[in-house]
């Protein structure tokens, strides 16, 4: 298979516009809530979750047909679990700061349902190259939101953007203390989980409007 | 459909595998996990005794940091010194050798700054380990950290964010207008709260179930005259009163264990 050919293009892109995991099918939006308070953290995240997303669809599909239908979710639960836990010592190890940052929401993209659902939708159905890009897409459509919603987090809820950087994080930009003494004033709310519930819904508002989604009633 | 035994063979093989890559993951990572842990235990030590962030940004610069200003030893309960490795101490369990650090000016003349004593304790889902940090008159707090526990994140995870730790060291104070002294950020910046009544005894810190009351009788803050409890009382945390119970009730019994030695310094003046 040609690696861009259109199909394989619309695999990836589709899951990014359209099919987007998190605001269209509205899955993993537990750790997408829990991890938006700074930017470094979604990043982070994102890679990790892109990691995990791959390389589960890849070794899924490359024993899809050895795979007992009997204990598939078992098998896809174990592979899940080990790469997890692999990204997680790793965290541990190379980005300390970040992986006590993180903390439970690391371990829990065992159960992030993107991940569960891709290799069950996807993977066990289709060849390795082809479940590599879906996981990619899907990584990326989900890193893509977190990001966003990490971005207007940070920025209008602590007043700075912070790219990670393998330690406390690197402070790109911070509100001016002019404009603090001016009467700008960060958004409290927007550091707490509802705040990113309203962002989130305004992405999906936007998505909805911009691609011409209507809900099927 | 598969064989029963095909399917227990491919599930054996698979978890062999798996456990393998694992294990050969966490093998090769384990000398660099333990450096880390080490020296987020340092930098808790450093950070609760108020040394600059500046000095704490990585595991060099906080290795140093604590090479150059911290001497340790173990004390036993009644006061006297006590041969240990100090960090080779298990904290929750030990009651025979009590580790304790103290933040010197030098190692010349050994001007104690600061003293940290470590504290551990059940919160509501696991053991809560920090340090807290007394100022040489063994009576002021000079800071408290949190650095490891599985509490909830948001709810008693809260016990290592800054807006609880700072509760221990910010007593509100009134300037000479009456009104209340706030650092640039609009923070209360007030004096330590104290661990000893007026005996003198260890009576530990209260954390509170909600916010410290100041004053009794009406909003107007005037707090030193209508409520002297607050001085050793502290604001909970909203969601999380069986963490704040428990840092309540390990934080007094760790200090109390630490007592005998306590007042040894404060009598004696030296370590």
């Amino acid at each position: 298979m040609e690696l861009f050919n259109s199909e394989s293009k619309k695999i990836i892109n589709d899951p990014i516009n359209v099919n987007n995991p998190i605001s269209l099918q509205v899955l993993g939006i537990c750790s997408a809530l829990a991890v938006t308070i700074r930017l470094d953290q979604a990043i982070i995240m994102t890679l990790a979750v892109i990691f995990v997303l791959c390389s589960s669809n890849v070794i899924l599909s490359l024993i899809r047909d050895y795979i007992p239908a009997r204990v598939r979710i078992v098998i896809m639960l174990s592979v899940i679990a080990s790469l997890v836990s692999v990204v997680d010592e790793l965290l541990k190890a190379y980005l300390y700061d970040m992986s006590k940052q993180l903390s439970v929401f690391v371990g829990l993209i065992i159960t992030n349902c993107i991940i569960m659902g891709r290799a069950e939708a996807f993977a066990l159905k289709n060849g390795p190259s082809k479940a590599f890009l879906d996981g990619l897409g899907n990584g990326l459509g989900y890193g893509m939101i977190i990001i966003i919603v990490s971005f207007f987090r940070e920025l209008f809820g602590a007043g700075t953007i912070t790219l990670p950087d393998g330690g406390a994080g690197y402070v790109l930009w911070r509100i001016p203390e002019a404009w603090y003494a001016a009467g700008y004033e960060n958004i409290g709310l927007l550091v707490l989980s509802p705040g990113a519930f309203f962002i989130l819904g305004l992405v999906i508002w936007g998505q909805r409007e911009w691609f011409g989604l209507e809900e099927d009633v | 459909m598969h064989s029963n035994n095909y399917t227990l063979g491919f599930v054996f093989i698979v978890t062999i595998i798996l456990g393998t890559m694992l294990s050969f993951t966490k093998d090769s990572v384990k000398v660099l996990q333990d450096q880390n842990l080490k020296a987020d235990v340092q930098k808790t030590i450093l950070k609760s005794l108020d040394f600059d962030e500046s000095l704490l940004l990585t595991n060099e610069s906080i290795e140093q940091t604590f090479k150059n200003f911290i001497v340790d030893k173990c004390v036993d309960i009644d006061g006297n010194d006590a041969p240990c490795e100090t960090s080779e101490v298990d904290i929750e369990k030990n009651v025979e050798t009590l580790p304790i650090y103290f933040k010197v000016n030098n190692k010349e003349d050994y001007k104690v700054e600061g003293i940290a004593i470590p504290i551990a304790g059940k919160g509501l889902w696991s053991t809560i380990f920090g340090y807290i940090a007394l100022n040489p008159d063994t009576d002021s707090i000079l800071g408290i950290q949190f650095y490891k526990h599985g509490e909830t994140p948001g709810l008693g995870g809260e016990v290592e964010k800054e807006w609880f730790t700072r509760n221990f060291t910010n007593h509100p104070i009134k300037d000479s207008n009456g009104k209340i002294i706030k650092d640039e950020n609009g923070k209360i910046d007030g004096i330590p709260k104290k661990i000893r009544n007026n005996n003198g005894d260890i009576i530990g810190i209260d954390v509170l179930k909600g916010a410290v009351q100041y004053s009794s009788a009406s909003k107007q803050v005037d707090f030193l005259d209508t409520n002297p409890l607050a001085i050793h009382q502290v604001d909970g945390i909203s969601g999380a009163t069986v963490t704040a119970k428990g840092v309540d009730s390990f934080l007094k019994e760790d200090l109390k264990k630490y007592e005998a030695y306590l007042n040894k310094v404060r009598d004696s003046g030296t370590i």
